[in-house]
């Protein structure tokens, strides 16, 4: 994305990012509450109005609506994990793939009931009755359904005890080296995030004010003063 | 139809203040070209259609009462027919059985609908929103139902004619009522012009005071937010139940005007589409605001008793559809119905005028 | 006893017709969260459809499928152009209110201008004929119009539980914003919604015609019945809104049958009912979702 600007409203959010993905990449941004993260990744998925330029694989996303974007490539897993809570872990997942259109959605069901042990033995169970970590888990193998090649999640650590957290991006790791998918990660648990990710950008009050390779910031001052509080 | 653009309106957006003049020279102008129309109208038209705007001010005074509930206190009733048509009944059966004088009997059912206003608020406390809309359109639909029902005392399906014993040579008969103005200077239906004119103004007299007090604000407030206003000590239950109560009042009177004028009532002049109406006029005219009700109360009376009998037969059911379609379009884009429209102009132009004085002003200062 | 059994029947019959309207207005409130107060209108507007395309000369049943398309359109145009531009009925409830009053106004009198202010004559789809069993007389029309309740709750059911589709309009109700987000046109579903809502409210009005004589102001008592129906059954809830329908039937046919007082007030146990519900139990029966949110 180039000089993304949106907002809520007529309040504006984001002052003009610019911000790359590259295929397989992944990339996470950081920021403390209010900074603006979780706007970045709505604007991506359509639940916005923005200006500026968002590009994915060549085509440009500006004016689509959140159905569209999925068929384009990319899945959004939101903040709170956006689980339907009224239909089971089975129906999550194939409502998952409304996308497609060929005969594999069954296979890919039982592929992550197996990746996620955890929701193979749910599998009836509605969603709604789960623990935070379960939905989180649910909402990503639902977002994996639709085969995207960009994924946009959310805040996955928001209300989850850490060794939950970890666990999640220990399977996330796992599936993007095994599908090859981005992922554009928004996280305030800043030491968790740049453990998983390759590259990151700091976001404070609508506008990046750091950027670079993750092991790199991890030991950048800046970022250690801006979230450490050190 | 009520002169209040003289006594100001609910919360206006205040233009910006021109230097040094505080009388509202235009709104003074206005008044008195309003109210020297009201004057004249009795005079220039044929009894029939005197007797129209009669019915334009019962209206007028219902929607009043229901903009008070559901404008200003943003409890949504679909049933002020039900009130509406108990204060024309208490009144005509006041009148006929009991031989109470016209004026007691418009009280008396101004304070029975105050009682039943409070019955209905009870409940509604605890029902909000659109099940309270829903409820109260059960009730609009049962009201006639009720009637008929107990049409021993109601005169059921055939109707109620409002009579008055009067002396005749053959002794005691029941005679239709009728208002005539003492020394018969008027006829019958400019004097009832005349009187009604003044309950209406007064009735909107009484909104606008409520509407400027304390108690008006704090209606408001528990319309905006229930638990900050409960925190603010505002008594929540009792506004609400109270608010209920003059609301229905208001309905009530306005029905004993309707059964004043017309001498004659029957269930089928109190469906839900009654309720609706009101409805209809309160949000035409712009819900909270004082005069927004009368507003919509004329629109309305003009659409139906004089736009609509001017159309060929074959189109006259049209007048609702397109009264359905104007509503549909008037919650789009103008939610603030006609009052609203009006306010939001004056602010623009307001703020036009405000932004050429600071331009003005900012090119003097780089000369 | 017997008839105390005819009136028994007299309400099943009547119940299911309450039953379907009560199905359409679930419909409804689960994908779009509000009362819509015009299905009764829709549903008038539609069986005058019916009886234009029987009146042409076709058979009835096939009429009535005509009619069925034609109030689907009726739904789903009213929801494009009237609910969806509005916004969410919890922020507005008076905006929604008074935009469904505008549909009921804006359909009760077009149906007039359309076909006049008499009422048309619609014959029963079962016959005027019906079988005695002990001593009782039950109408053909009241048992098909519990045959043809269960086919639509049955096909309801099969449609929401068994189809992709149905799978998305329930995710589209449980959570929209999900919904889109797994690519979900959520606002497609939703006039597919409004569309099946109106079209199921038309054999409601086909049922209700013969009996009362179709008329524009046919429907405003059933509304009331099919309102109670889903208030006490949970507004949510499909099987709520079939045994709402029967219990609401039931109700206000024995009561001002047997209850003095209450002779010319069928709507009177209804009614009774909506505020008992709405006070002391407002998910109803079988609802689940926090009613009082409003």
């Amino acid at each position: 994305m180039r000089g993304l600007r949106a907002g809520y409203g007529i309040v504006e959010v984001l002052f003009g990012l610019d911000l790359d993905v590259d295929a397989g990449e992944l990339v996470v941004v950081l920021g403390a509450n209010g900074s603006g993260k979780t706007t970045t990744l709505r604007a991506v998925s359509g639940m916005l109005e923005s200006r500026g330029e968002i590009v994915f694989d060549g085509r440009s996303l500006r004016g689509l609506r959140p159905d569209q974007v999925v068929q384009a490539g990319i899945a959004h897993v939101p903040q709170g994990r956006g689980t339907i809570n009224d239909l089971t872990v089975v129906e999550n997942l194939r409502i998952g793939a409304w996308t497609r259109r060929d005969s594999e959605v069954a296979a890919d069901i039982d592929l992550w009931c197996d990746a996620f042990p955890r929701l193979g033995e749910r599998r009836d169970q509605l969603a709604g009755s789960m623990s935070g970590g379960e939905q989180q888990m649910l909402a990503i193998a639902r977002a994996f359904m639709s085969r995207p090649r960009l994924l946009l999640l959310d805040e996955p650590s928001l209300g989850l005890a850490p060794l939950v957290t970890a666990e999640v991006f220990d399977r996330l790791r796992d599936i993007t080296d095994r599908t090859g998918t981005a992922v554009l990660l928004v996280e305030q648990n800043a030491n968790l995030a740049l453990d998983f990710a390759g590259r990151a950008y700091v976001l404070e009050a609508g506008e990046i004010v750091a950027s670079g390779p993750a092991a790199q910031l991890q030991h950048d001052e800046t970022v250690q003063k801006a979230y450490l509080g050190i | 139809m009520s002169d209040a653009t003289a006594l100001g309106d609910g919360p206006t957006a205040k233009v910006a203040p021109s230097p040094a003049r505080r009388v509202p020279v235009g709104r003074v102008v206005v008044s008195v070209v309003v109210a020297a129309v009201l004057v004249a109208l009795p005079f220039m038209f044929p009894a029939f259609r005197v007797e129209q705007f009669v019915g334009w001010m019962a209206l007028a005074i219902a929607a009043c009462g229901l903009n008070l509930l559901t404008g200003y206190n943003g409890q949504i009733s679909v049933g002020h027919g039900a009130l509406y048509g108990t204060g024309a009944y208490a009144t005509a059966l006041l009148i006929t059985d009991l031989g109470w004088p016209v004026w007691p009997s418009v009280a008396a059912a101004g304070v029975i609908c105050f009682v039943v206003g409070v019955a209905i608020g009870l409940p509604a406390l605890r029902i909000k929103g659109l099940y309270l809309a829903l409820v109260t359109l059960a009730v609009a639909t049962l009201f006639p139902l009720i009637i008929e029902q107990f049409s021993s005392i109601t005169g059921g399906g055939s109707g109620l004619s409002i009579t008055t014993p009067q002396e005749t040579p053959r002794g005691v008969i029941e005679r239709p009522i009728r208002l005539e103005s003492p020394g018969g200077s008027l006829a019958p239906d400019q004097w009832k012009y005349f009187v009604f004119l003044v309950l209406t103004v007064v009735v909107f007299v009484v909104m606008r005071n409520i509407v400027r007090s304390r108690t008006g604000r704090s209606l408001v407030a528990v319309r905006d937010n229930e638990t900050a206003a409960e925190v603010s000590g505002v008594h929540v239950a009792r506004v609400k139940i109270l608010t209920f109560g003059v609301s229905s009042a208001m309905a009530g009177i306005g029905g004993a005007v309707f059964a004043l004028n017309n001498g004659r009532i029957n269930p089928s002049s109190f469906t839900i589409v009654v309720s609706i109406y009101f409805l209809i006029a309160v949000v035409v005219g712009g819900a909270a605001s004082v005069i927004g009700p009368a507003i919509g109360a004329v629109a309305y009376g003009l659409f139906i008793d004089v736009l609509s009998p001017e159309l060929p037969e074959r189109f006259k059911p049209a007048t609702p559809v397109i009264l359905g379609v104007l509503l549909i379009l008037l919650m789009l884009f103008a939610p603030g119905g006609i009052v609203g429209m009006w306010r939001t102009s004056a602010a623009k132009r307001a703020a036009k005028r405000a932004r050429a004085a600071t331009a003005a002003a900012a090119s003097g200062d780089t000369v | 006893m017997t008839d105390f059994l005819q009136v028994l029947f007299v309400g099943i019959g009547d119940g299911a017709i309450y039953a379907m309207l009560g199905l359409g207005l679930v419909v409804i409130y689960r994908s779009t969260g509000l009362l819509n107060f015009a299905q009764g209108e829709m549903a008038m507007f539609s069986t005058f459809i019916v009886w234009t395309v029987w009146d042409l000369g076709v058979p009835l049943p096939l009429a009535v499928i005509a009619g069925m398309v034609g109030g689907f359109g009726v739904g789903a145009l009213a929801h494009q152009i009237a609910v969806r531009p509005v916004g969410d009925p919890h922020e507005k409830p008076l905006a929604v209110v008074m935009v469904t009053i505008g549909l009921f106004v804006g359909l009760n009198s077009a149906a007039q201008l359309v076909w006049g202010t008499l009422d048309r004559d619609l014959p029963p789809l079962f016959g005027s004929g019906g079988i005695e069993v002990a001593g009782v007389a039950i109408a053909w029309q009241k048992i098909g119009a519990v045959i043809v309740l269960a086919v639509l709750a049955l096909g309801f059911y099969l449609l929401f539980q068994r189809t992709g589709l149905g799978l998305a309009m329930r995710a589209v109700a449980s959570n929209s914003e999900s919904a889109s987000l797994v690519g979900v046109p959520v606002p497609k579903l939703l006039m597919l919604g409004w569309g099946l809502a109106a079209a199921v409210g038309t054999v409601a009005g086909v049922f209700t015609a013969p009996g009362r004589g179709l008329g524009s102001n046919m429907m405003q008592l059933t509304l009331i019945f099919g309102f109670a129906a889903i208030t006490l059954g949970g507004f949510d809830s499909l099987l709520g809104a079939v045994v709402g329908g029967f219990v609401v039937g039931i109700a206000s046919s024995v009561v001002p049958q047997y209850v003095p007082g209450f002779e010319k007030m069928p709507l009177a146990p209804a009614f009774i009912l909506i505020l008992a519900v709405l006070l002391f139990r407002p998910e109803g029966l079988f609802g689940r979702k926090q009613v009082q949110r409003v």
